[in-house]
């Protein structure tokens, strides 16, 4: 590449500042910000003090806190180990371009362009006891001893708050269709030779060739679990009697509570556990080096 | 060769008449499942919004008797979505002009020269795509506030922009790797200086990928709740997003017209979705992907 005038590198310094400048402020200052109030004690009004490492003992001697790494371990399963599993076999379905593909990819994906407050206010309209259509379901199915009153009972709500996003695969199926499309076929057709059934080619052919994507994936659906927030904020408050609290939700509440040097803690061990996520996933996949 | 051949096609035969309609039966089945799973809640949710409550009570899966349209009238009047949608398509409009320009200029840079520290500023920014902002609470409640913006429009515009950032540069800078440099050093001989080569070639060129990530970078906008949540208080800054959150309050008994509600707030987003599938579709498989 040729030497830069005097002119250009102005330019390139004029097109920077304005990301480095918003990029700084809503993500490098925040992160250090949070990195040191963690260790002080501070009501966000008052200066703070600093008092060491007292904030992360108080959250892990705290069982609401404790509770809420516990679910969002759950939901963070859940997300990786059932969600992307299922995006898995609709995608490698969906491959194989059967009648109405494309349009089965387009509504699969709805769900993803629909905001999560909606979504979570319309499934407590599924979920409640009166008028919702889950009951109304299970009753004309004939199952009406199944009803429940899902979102107020102390062992159904947390399972009921995680499980319904579960189902929304269209996210995780497009980015695997779209891999699993960009096999060269005659990697099928050598196998179909061999003798290879269909499954054996999903399995042999298709599975390891797109362990980047369906590892991508993982990481997207396990930071997901870790940072969600709106549907226990909007369905159950973290209730009942805190059974379906999260670390963000708990963060909230801490800032709510003017107790800032805790909500930045909370913070804090959230960003950590994110990187814990993303660091396993490449681990357990063995990538090296991501594209993204 | 050609004994192999047929006997392959005979056994294709044999399998296909032995298995192939029980495999194509199962597929069905879970293609129709997730098909059903998708689309029932909306219809169900649709369909309601069209009911009284006292046929939703009776009957929660039945059809209403007569459409009742009345409902998305109240809906209206109860819940002021009409301000509700003003405020958010202010923030979210000016937040995605606001963020693609600054990432169209900064991809430019990226990708079109080099330059020290180029690949320390890519690295951090694309690290930001995995960065749970809402961890993030604490600080951006303070900096808003010491900015003096809190409860404001501009807030909510400042911090979408900023947070969008890494997928948009993501998109884009990729999208701008991909240009020939031929075409840039065609401009080069025209005597195209640094500024003019942005705005003559490179962004006209860049326009697929720019569409793409105007596109996730609304949808962020459109349906972000948390910061609009924490960053605003009065009702004239309050985007769609945070009145959903107030309809069970607003409405209370009437779960109709709240359903009415919710449908409306659905349908832009189900629109654009629509009429940018394309530009979704080929951004999520690029790889540029955020939750």
């Amino acid at each position: 590449m040729e030497k830069l005038s005097i002119k250009s590198k102005i330019g390139i310094i004029l097109f920077l500042l304005p990301i480095i400048i918003l990029f700084t402020a809503f993500f490098l200052y925040p992160i250090g910000f949070l990195a040191v109030t963690s260790f002080t004690k501070w009501d966000g009004l008052s200066a703070p003090t600093f008092i060491g490492i007292k904030n992360y003992l108080t959250l892990f001697k705290d069982p609401v806190f404790r509770l809420s790494i516990k679910n969002n371990v759950g939901w963070l399963l859940a997300g990786g180990f059932i969600q992307v599993p299922l995006a898995i076999i609709v995608a490698i379905l969906l491959a194989r371009k059967p009648k109405g593909w494309e349009f089965l990819r387009t509504v699969y994906y709805f769900p993803n362009v629909i905001s999560v407050v909606a979504i979570s206010v319309m499934w407590m309209a599924i979920y409640n006891s009166g008028y919702g259509a889950l009951n109304g379901f299970l009753k004309l199915i004939g199952l009406g001893n199944l009803q429940r009153n899902w979102l107020g009972d102390l062992h159904l709500t947390y399972p009921a708050v995680v499980l319904y996003g579960v189902f929304y695969i269209g996210y995780f199926m497009i980015i695997i269709l779209a891999e699993i499309s960009s096999i060269p076929q005659q990697y099928y057709e050598a196998a179909s030779i061999d003798g290879a059934s269909r499954f054996q080619q999903e399995l042999y052919i298709t599975l390891p060739l797109i362990k980047n994507s369906i590892s991508i994936c993982m990481i997207i659906a396990m930071v997901y679990g870790l940072r969600q927030f709106e549907q226990t904020y909007i369905m159950t408050n973290g209730g009942p009697a805190n059974k379906t609290m999260v670390m963000v939700l708990y963060l909230f509440k801490k800032m709510y509570g003017f107790r800032y040097g805790l909500a930045s803690t909370s913070g804090i061990i959230l960003l950590i556990l994110g990187v814990f996520v993303i660091v396993g996933v490449r681990k357990l996949f063995k990538v090296e080096k991501y594209q993204m | 060769m050609n004994e192999m051949a047929y006997s392959r096609v005979r056994n294709d035969r044999i399998n296909l008449y032995k298995s192939k309609t029980f495999k194509n039966a199962i597929m069905w089945i879970v293609l129709g499942f997730f098909l059903f799973y998708t689309i029932a809640p909306l219809v169900w949710l649709v369909i309601s919004s069209l009911k009284t409550n006292g046929e939703l009570m009776g009957a929660p899966l039945a059809l209403p008797k007569t459409l009742q349209f009345q409902n998305y009238k109240n809906a209206f009047e109860v819940s002021g979505l009409g301000r509700l949608f003003l405020n958010s398509i202010i923030v979210s409009i000016t937040a995605t002009i606001l963020n693609v320009i600054v990432s169209s200029m900064a991809s430019y840079a990226i990708a079109r020269y080099d330059f020290k520290g180029k690949e320390l500023i890519f690295t951090l920014i694309s690290a930001g795509i995995m960065v749970p902002v809402s961890a993030l609470m604490v600080p951006v409640f303070i900096l808003i506030k010491n900015l003096g913006l809190y409860d404001t429009k501009l807030a909510l515009i400042l911090t979408y922009s900023a947070m969008g950032l890494p997928l948009s540069i993501f998109i884009i800078r990729g999208f701008m790797n991909t240009i020939p440099k031929e075409l840039e050093e065609a401009g080069v001989l025209d005597g195209c200086n640094f500024y003019q080569k942005f705005y003559k070639i490179i962004l006209p060129l860049s326009r697929a990928g720019i569409v793409t990530a105007i596109t996730f970078q609304f949808l962020y906008c459109w349906n972000e709740f948390i910061y609009a949540m924490l960053l605003t208080s009065s009702q004239t800054n309050r985007t769609v997003q945070v009145g959903i959150r107030f309809f069970s309050n607003q409405f209370t008994t009437d779960y109709t017209s709240m359903f009415a509600a919710i449908t409306i707030s659905i349908i832009p987003a189900i629109a654009g979705y629509i009429l940018f599938q394309r530009q979704i579709i080929s951004g999520l498989t690029s790889g540029a992907v955020k939750g």
